[in-house]
């Protein structure tokens, strides 16, 4: 920090010490940069919010040696999958292993207040200075429109630096504010995420969901029977000495079905198939969080002269796999690295901030996003998938399963009949080969 | 049905809606840690006038925390000290007719577990 000329000055700052903020701080400090990182929050962590699990190999990348240094996580997944609700029934298609090649596991269970915490403790361990309590309301700009500082909510709160990395999240005011996006999200594209988080004893988490001890968990999405046949999806993560479990459903769908999210997420918990999973515990923590799920079409301008977006912010989730920790990191770290190289050069003009867009390009942030860019747009046409898929999958590998004392040729005509009363075949068909280019981005 | 508020209303079965419990709000929000700024609300209704034209008023069904309710006067009371910043109301009032800012530095939802 320099306060010659009374401007209180920085070589960079972030706004936001979430996952994408402090990785940017940390690559930029660890640089040997001046680093303001700006929270509102009271500490890192006691804004933020997912389901959830965050994955091992974006963390790695910014500090090979993270395990070293105790993450708060809670248990390593070592089972992931779908599971699929039917009327009172469940089908579970899980894989056991999810390790990376040199044995660590890709994937933890997480609460995010102690996680965020830590992880903007590394970023201070490499010379990030903290400024907690704060909100940034706006930015400092010259007459033709380049960064140079922001405005906060504190008596002579102007802090200037020629680059600003904006890592705000999913209510990104101040990328709107800077023109970078023009409009707010529309509901169809954002998902509300709510969820429960529930304590019970470690045993008895174990012996519920088959995990033989603290070092193995559970990540599930949850399909079918869940939000009421409307576009959503359920989840459940096993953690230490608690469980995660809640559920997303498009805010449209919320407002055109008059639906109370919490009503939707108490139906779910008192589902046949779930309620013994979370009966007696305590309830520990309510919260929501939007989840933008519009992905590359509606990634707002990654950059301006002086300033760079990384995070919810631009909109960089892959709603499907549940990822956004690990874009937010990886985003965070690549705009950090924009802003080295634009101190090296001492050129913060859009030209070189530009280089944060061919960054992403290169990585597997905008290479999946636009491999998936049809994807919210077919959840929006398809909702069968979200509904009456699992619904029927889970019914019929209970018919499967199931000694009725009657010839299976007639269980298999019941199975199929079952499926052709909720979608005709031909419709079924074309579901799947538009499901396939969805995901497949063809 | 088109609304005249810019999104269609659709129906729910009547039998798949009665299959949603009754949810007594406040014994999830007991659970959520706020420092609030009485000073300073973040929230606020805009024109009161508009609320009384909007048909379907979505704000007091989608909100996970139930802050927008229906006072006696049939005007819509925003009990912003319960809010968790989730941004819901902000895009889904279909007449942009809350005013959505950020709390204060330090004051707001603060997340224990997250
Ligand atoms: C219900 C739910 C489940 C999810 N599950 C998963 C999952 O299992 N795995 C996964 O990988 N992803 C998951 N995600 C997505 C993931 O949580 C996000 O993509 C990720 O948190 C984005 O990180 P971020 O750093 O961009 O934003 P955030 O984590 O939202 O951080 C933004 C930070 O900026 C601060 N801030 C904002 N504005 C200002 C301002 N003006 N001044 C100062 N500070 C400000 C905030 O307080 C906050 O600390 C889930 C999301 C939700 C909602
Ligand atoms: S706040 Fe918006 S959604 Fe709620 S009643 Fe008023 S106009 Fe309608
Ligand atoms: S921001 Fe979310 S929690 Fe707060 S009032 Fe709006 S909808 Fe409710």
């Amino acid at each position: 920090m320099n306060t010659t000329d009374e401007r209180i000055r920085f070589d960079v700052i972030v706004v936001g010490a979430g996952l994408a903020g402090s990785a940017a701080a940390m690559v930029a400090a660890r640089a040997g940069l001046d680093v303001a990182l700006i929270e509102r929050g009271q500490k890192p962590g006691g804004k933020n919010y997912f389901g959830g699990a965050i994955y091992t190999h974006a963390i790695a990348e910014l500090l090979p040696d993270f395990m070293s240094r105790r993450p708060p996580f809670e248990r390593p997944v070592t089972e992931a999958g779908f599971w699929f609700l039917g009327a009172d029934g469940l089908t579970r298609v899980t894989v056991q292993g999810g390790k990376l090649a040199d044995g660590t596991p890709d994937a933890y269970t997480t609460l995010r207040a102690p996680f965020d915490l830590w992880w903007a403790e590394q970023a201070q361990k490499e010379g990030a200075f903290l400024i907690p309590k704060t909100t940034v309301v706006d930015f400092i700009r010259e007459p033709d429109g380049q960064v140079v500082g922001v405005k906060t909510d504190r008596p002579q709160g102007e802090l200037y630096a020629p680059v600003v990395i904006i890592c705000e999240g999913v209510n990104n005011l101040l990328t709107q504010k800077l023109g970078l996006s023009e409009h707010d999200l529309e509901p169809a594209h954002l998902a509300l995420g709510i969820k429960q988080v529930i304590a019970l004893p470690p045993e008895t988490i174990n012996a519920r969901f088959g995990l033989p001890d603290g070092d193995h968990g559970l990540a599930a999405s949850v399909l079918g029977n869940v939000s009421l046949g409307l576009p959503g999806m359920g989840f459940v993560y096993t953690n230490s000495k608690t469980l995660s479990v809640g559920l997303g459903v498009m805010l449209a769908t919320l407002a055109e079905y008059k639906l109370k999210p919490y009503e939707v997420l108490e139906r779910y918990l008192k589902h046949p198939a779930i309620a013994p999973l979370v009966a007696g515990g305590q309830l520990l923590e309510y919260g929501g969080h939007l989840i933008p799920e519009g992905g590359y079409h509606d990634m707002p301008k990654l950059y301006t002269g002086g300033a760079l977006v990384a995070g919810d912010a631009a909109a960089m989730v892959n709603a499907l796999h549940w990822e956004g920790t690990n874009m937010a990191i990886i985003a965070g770290k690549l705009a950090g690295e924009t802003a080295l190289e634009a101190h090296g050069r001492s050129d913060f003009s859009q030209r070189v901030m530009a280089g944060y867009a061919e960054r992403l390009k290169q990585s597997f942030i905008l290479q999946d996003l636009k491999q998936y860019r049809r994807f919210s747009q077919f959840l929006d046409t398809h909702p069968e998938f979200m509904d009456i898929y699992p619904t029927f999958l889970n019914d019929a590998l209970g018919d499967f399963f199931t000694a009725y004392g009657r010839p299976k040729k007639e269980l298999f005509k019941g199975i199929l009949g079952s499926l052709t009363r909720r979608r005709s075949l031909l419709g079924a068909a074309g579901d799947l080969i538009s499901m396939g280019r969805a995901v497949l981005g063809w | 049905m088109k609304r005249n508020d810019g999104f269609e209303a659709k129906e729910l079965p009547a039998a798949l809606r009665e299959t949603l419990p009754d949810v007594y709000v406040d014994d999830l929000l007991v659970s959520i840690k706020y420092f609030i700024d009485e000073e300073h609300p973040h929230l606020w209704i805009e024109d009161h006038a508009i609320c009384a034209r909007c048909q379907y008023k979505p704000c007091l069904d989608f909100c996970p925390v139930n802050v927008y309710t229906l006072a006696h006067d049939g005007k819509i009371q925003v009990a912003y000290q319960a809010c968790v910043e989730c941004g819901s109301c902000r895009v889904g009032c279909p007449y942009g007719n809350i005013s959505w800012q950020l709390p204060r530095g330090g004051y707001g939802v603060a997340y224990k577990f997250g």
